[in-house]
């Protein structure tokens, strides 16, 4: 090997070995391997030798020039890792310093039951609509199959509208505040559209007011209006319902009860979450719930004369309805333990914040 | 309603040896709902009959005794401090095991053996109440003289001496059906439910004779539908056996005498109240059925005086008796001395009964059957069965005839039954024979005719079936609920999706809340003075015809008042906070149903500057414009009282007006009690949903790239940005945009001068902008800007 190719890598691999910063290794670099390196100028110099020269020096140039590479590479390898260490030693960070959460909006828990709610609805094909929360009598009583003389169309349980001092009337009654969202019920019929799988949620008001009831809550109330439309049907979308908003383990029951605008009527029950439907916690009466059951609300089979109200025949149409509470229906949910209701509607943004 | 059933009582009716859970459960599913199920029967462990051999005093305690009781097996000693206590008396002994309540009062607790003042003590001697029968009154500091009870021999279990082997089911019955708020009734219905014999016959009524005067007459004929009576004599009104008492209690009900007792055994027997009057106290011999006269008062049995105008009563020939089939007088009711008295059987028209009871504020448990309606065939049943127990009882002889009035005859009602429709609604094959089966034993009579039925309803059904359909639910009930498969529709779907407006308010509170704003949620219900505070006239508003309280009065027609409240009340508690409320507001129309709009309000109040403020909302409304395909302008407001002068703009949508942006006035900010400027946005999201659309446009990427350069610009104060960005935007082509990036006043500004840095936004759709055509675009920018709103470009 010629001198000058020894004399090189000698040089260079002592240089390399010496290097401790990324500012020096970049000046070996080019100063050794760059494309006007001394390397490069060496391996130009063989250029003027003939060819069988050319043959004895370039072969042991080429190892020179590996070796180098070899050098530097390794070079590169220690100050790289001495760099990292050196980087995370200075780039530091508090990581035990708070998150910083997010400045987001609240929906209110009454939306979100309500988006909750008509999203499960949706999956069987039920559409929601909208109908007035302040409707005529007609609408809320007379055509739901209510007499004249039911309580419920007493001013002890209804608020009605003032036209000064008196009831406001018009074309078809009293005008009401809903005290259910069955008022959509012969509404959505008159649209003429069958079949009908509806969902109406809306703000309802009664005449209390208790930890427990609320003058204003909102209701969703179902129907579905077709040919053959049976029991079985209103069972096997309860079920669904269930099961999708309390849980696969809550078991249901409808219980036979009584309400003028469906017949038969009955009262759907879920199991109750606290006792695990026992009726017992710890050996003593479970303080939520009825012999292992909750009141979740009413349903029924529209009763023929709401239909005819509606204009079908009810020969021809069946229908079921539901009306339940979505305040109760939300309460119900395991998680969720309000034991004063009327928190709900004042607002505190200390409480909306939660959720 | 619910009734509290023993089960012994019904088991005298329906022949079952279910247990009580299972019995309950059947019910529940079937029929009623037992909503509790309390175990009598475990009450009385470690209780015994009790002889009291000495009673000596306390040694360290005046009140004190110390008595020796003989309990059978053993004799204990027993610290007491009834003041009736005396040797030879048998008393109900707890001994320690058994579970009491102190004074009737406290917490079921165990008695452990004890040592009071030095004495031990093995048990207690217990009152009533002390062992759950709070009805039962003896005087106070007394304990309990079994003697009148049971003659059982010292040490007999309680649970045997007083027959408390019994559980009692705590029912909840529909309002349609108050006959099954009777022990028969429920009987009848258990029968069928838990498929058992129902046992029952009607006892008849009694002979007639002319012995004493009496009249009857219906005057009020509306309202009351029939009126029996008779009279008995030479009774002897005692203490009622302890069968019945025991069963009042159980019941939930005081015994009082014999006679009262027997009224209200019948009543929760047959769900038919009945009334006894002192015969001495019935002037003229007359009972007339009749409207209460103007200035007519009765003293009911309650103690309270109740004006009677109008109201249907049941009277002598001088005098109201009786709040008809609510409360009786309180000087005409049966007392221990009585010897002669009138038994009254009625049938009154539900909604009469109900809105006396309303309007005069009482109660009663015969009003609370009277007014769901029952049968006019019930009166004699339950008159029969109270003079035969009277009879029985309290001895005496039937003194007058039997009295029957009525206003209308009875005629059963009939219907068809088309056994395939009520296949049909429920959608189970159940046979015709298990169909008839079940109505039969409920007490309809099923005919055959042709390949129809018709369906008789019993009389005690007579108000609550009213056609065909309600067979349906007669056997789909008694079929089971649980009986039938669930099935998840698979007809036809609708046509058509959820409601346009429904979708885009969920839409636009994600949206808000995406934002950062919380949701507020109000009553829709509003008072009159939020209303006034806000300047809005309450005749502007719906007003509630019977409202509640004062605070909700009237409908809103804005949700403006409703939002102030809330920030006033939760100013002191969060400094600060971006807050919003979507609901409909109800806006009055004459002679109709109040047209309902979606309205929407976005705010916020705390510790930002105005101007931010302003921009930070106007920027989410511009966001919201443009992700639902609209544009806003908004221009300075118009005066409106209702908000600040010089920080409100209006909002229009194609030239019409939609809402408002801007600050509170502060005479409103003040009227509300808030201490720090609210900035609001208000806008009839109604009138906007036409406009509405989810913009998913494409627009193609540019080939070219923009170029942004920054200018700062001196201007006058008052100079508004709006004029400045169309001088900007007009000066070339090239110009696609410009914004705002600073606004600057202090140091280096002169006073009534700002500096606004913009940012201009260049493009050309062919080519790569130069440096040159940027230079020349920006200095036409400086020079238009001189020119036309004495800007001062500095560098």
């Amino acid at each position: 090997m010629p001198d000058v190719f020894s004399q090189l890598q000698t040089e260079a691999l002592k240089t390399f070995t010496s290097i401790q910063t990324l500012a020096d290794l970049e000046a070996a670099r080019v100063e050794y391997l760059g494309r006007k390196g001394r390397l490069a100028e060496a391996m130009k110099d063989l250029a003027s030798l003939s060819d069988e020269e050319k043959r004895a020096v370039g072969k042991s140039a080429n190892e020179v020039k590996r070796t180098l590479e070899g050098g530097f590479a390794a070079a590169e390898a220690r100050v790289m890792a001495a760099e990292q260490v050196e980087r995370d030693e200075r780039e530091w960070l508090d990581v035990t310093l708070p998150g910083k959460v997010p400045n987001i909006g609240h929906l209110h828990l009454t939306t979100q039951a309500i988006e909750e709610i008509s999203g499960i609805f949706s999956h069987l094909g039920f559409v929601r609509a909208r109908h007035p929360e302040v409707d005529w009598d007609y609408y809320a009583f007379e055509s739901l199959n209510m007499p004249k003389d039911h309580p419920a169309r007493d001013e002890w349980e209804t608020f009605f509208m003032a036209d000064g001092e008196k009831v406001m009337t018009g074309e078809k009654g009293k005008v009401v505040l809903t005290p259910h969202t069955s008022n959509g019920q012969v509404r959505e019929m008159e649209r003429g559209k069958l079949p009908i799988r509806m969902i109406s949620i809306g703000k309802c008001y009664r005449r209390q007011s208790t930890a427990r009831h609320l003058v204003m809550f909102h209701q969703f109330d179902g129907l579905m209006v077709d040919k053959k439309v049976s029991i079985t049907d209103l069972k096997g979308v309860f079920d669904h319902f269930v099961k999708q908003y309390f849980g696969a383990d809550r078991a249901t029951r409808l219980r036979p009860f009584h309400f003028r605008f469906t017949e038969p009527s009955f009262e759907i029950d879920i199991s109750c979450a606290i006792c695990e439907g026992t009726g017992k916690v710890s050996g003593a009466k479970c303080k939520l719930c009825k012999e292992g059951w909750l009141e979740l609300g009413g349903a029924g089979m529209v009763h023929p004369n709401v239909l005819r109200a509606g204009g079908l025949d009810p020969d021809e149409y069946t229908g079921f309805a539901f009306g339940w509470g979505v305040e109760r229906t939300m309460m119900m949910r395991s998680g969720i333990n309000i034991d004063d209701i009327r928190v709900l509607y004042k607002n505190d943004l200390r409480f909306l914040k939660q959720f | 309603m619910n009734i509290l059933a023993s089960y012994n009582w019904l088991k005298e009716y329906v022949i079952t040896s279910l247990s009580a859970e299972e019995f309950a459960r059947e019910l529940s599913l079937r029929s009623m709902s037992v909503e509790t199920i309390e175990r009598w029967n475990d009450r009385f462990e470690s209780m015994v009959v009790g002889v009291v051999k000495a009673a000596e005093k306390h040694p360290k305690a005046d009140r004190l005794l110390v008595a020796t009781v003989d309990c059978g097996d053993q004799e204990v000693s027993i610290v007491c401090g009834g003041t009736n206590l005396a040797a030879g008396m048998k008393v109900l002994v707890a001994l320690p095991g058994s579970r009491v309540r102190w004074h009737g009062q406290s917490e079921w607790t165990t008695l452990e053996k004890t040592v009071i003042r030095g004495v031990e003590s093995y048990g207690m001697i217990c009152a009533p109440a002390e062992v759950g029968f709070d009805k039962i009154i003896i005087g106070d500091h007394d304990i309990w003289d079994l003697g009148e009870i049971t003659d059982a021999v010292a040490g007999t279990p309680i649970v045997k001496v007083l027959d408390l082997d019994d559980v009692v089911f705590d029912v909840e019955i529909t309002t349609n059906r108050p006959d099954a708020k009777g022990i028969v009734g429920l009987a009848r219905e258990a029968g069928v439910a838990v498929d058992a014999d129902f046992v029952w016959e009607p006892v008849s009524l009694p002979k007639g004779t002319s012995d004493l005067p009496l009249s009857v007459r219906i005057e009020d004929t509306e309202r009351c539908h029939r009126q029996m009576a008779v009279v008995l004599k030479n009774v002897t009104i005692g203490t009622s056996p302890w069968w019945m008492q025991k069963r009042l209690l159980l019941s939930g009900i005081r015994p009082i005498n014999a006679v009262v007792d027997i009224t209200n055994y019948v009543m929760l027997e047959y769900a038919q109240p009945l009334h006894a009057f002192d015969y001495q106290a019935v002037e003229g011999s007359e009972l007339v059925i009749r409207a209460g006269a103007k200035g007519e008062q009765i003293v009911a049995l309650d103690g309270k005086t109740y004006d009677l105008n109008g109201h249907l009563v049941i009277a002598d020939a001088k005098k109201p008796l009786d709040i008809a089939g609510i409360m009786g007088g309180e000087h005409t009711g049966i007392s221990r001395e009585t010897t002669t008295l009138v038994f009254v059987a009625s049938s009154f028209a539900a909604a009469a009964i109900r809105r006396t009871a309303r309007a005069l504020n009482i109660a009663s448990e015969a009003q609370l059957l009277f007014e769901k309606g029952l049968s006019v065939e019930m009166p004699p049943v339950a008159l029969a069965r109270a003079v035969a127990l009277t009879l029985e009882i309290c001895g005496g002889v039937v003194a007058s005839e039997v009295f029957d009035e009525r206003t209308k005859p009875y005629e059963p009602k009939v219907f068809p039954l088309r056994t395939d429709r009520v296949r049909d609604r429920i959608g189970v094959e159940i046979p015709d024979k298990k169909m008839i089966d079940i109505l039969e034993r409920l007490g309809f009579g099923v005919a055959k005719n042709g390949k129809e039925y018709t369906v008789t309803v019993p009389y005690w059904r007579e108000d609550d079936i009213e056609g065909e359909i309600d067979f349906t639910e007669e056997v789909a009930r008694m079929y089971g609920y649980h009986n039938m498969p669930a099935v998840l529709p698979a007809s036809r779907l609708p046509e058509g999706s959820d409601d346009a407006t429904l979708q885009w308010e969920a839409w636009t509170k994600r949206f808000l809340s995406h934002q950062g704003f919380t949701e507020f949620f109000s009553n829709s219900l509003v008072s009159t003075s939020d209303l006034e505070c806000y300047a809005v006239s309450p005749k502007d508003a719906m007003a509630v015809f019977n409202p509640l309280s004062t605070d909700h009065t009237h409908l809103r027609p804005t949700l403006v008042p409703s939002v102030l409240r809330s920030v006033e009340r939760n100013q002191a508690l969060t400094a600060s906070a971006d807050i919003f409320e979507l609901a409909r507001v109800y806006m009055p129309r004459e002679g109709n149903i109040p047209d309902e709009r979606l309205a929407l309000v976005v705010g916020s109040y705390g510790v930002e500057d105005a101007g931010t403020t302003f921009m930070r909302l106007r920027g989410v409304l511009e966001l919201f414009a443009a992700k639902t395909g609209i544009a806003f302008l908004f221009d300075r407001l118009p005066e409106d009282s209702h908000w600040h002068a010089g920080r409100s703009a209006t909002i229009t949508l194609d030239g019409v007006p939609v809402g408002t942006l801007g600050q509170v006035a502060n005479d409103f900010q003040v009227a509300f009690g808030i201490h720090r400027p609210v900035f609001l946005a208000m806008l009839d999201l109604e009138s906007m949903l036409p406009a509405m659309r989810h913009t998913n446009r494409y627009v193609p990427v540019p080939a070219f790239p923009m170029v942004t350069r920054d200018i700062a610009i001196l201007l006058d104060e008052r100079t508004e940005y709006s004029k400045v960005q169309s001088i900007v935007c007009g000066s070339s082509s090239l110009v696609i945009d410009c914004g705002v990036i600073e606004i600057y006043r202090g140091e280096g500004i002169p006073s009534g001068k700002k500096s606004v840095t913009i940012s201009v936004t260049m493009m050309a759709a062919d080519r790569t902008l130069t440096t040159e055509e940027v230079d020349e675009v920006m200095a036409t920018v400086a020079r238009e800007i001189a020119l036309r709103v004495d800007g001062v470009v500095r560098s």
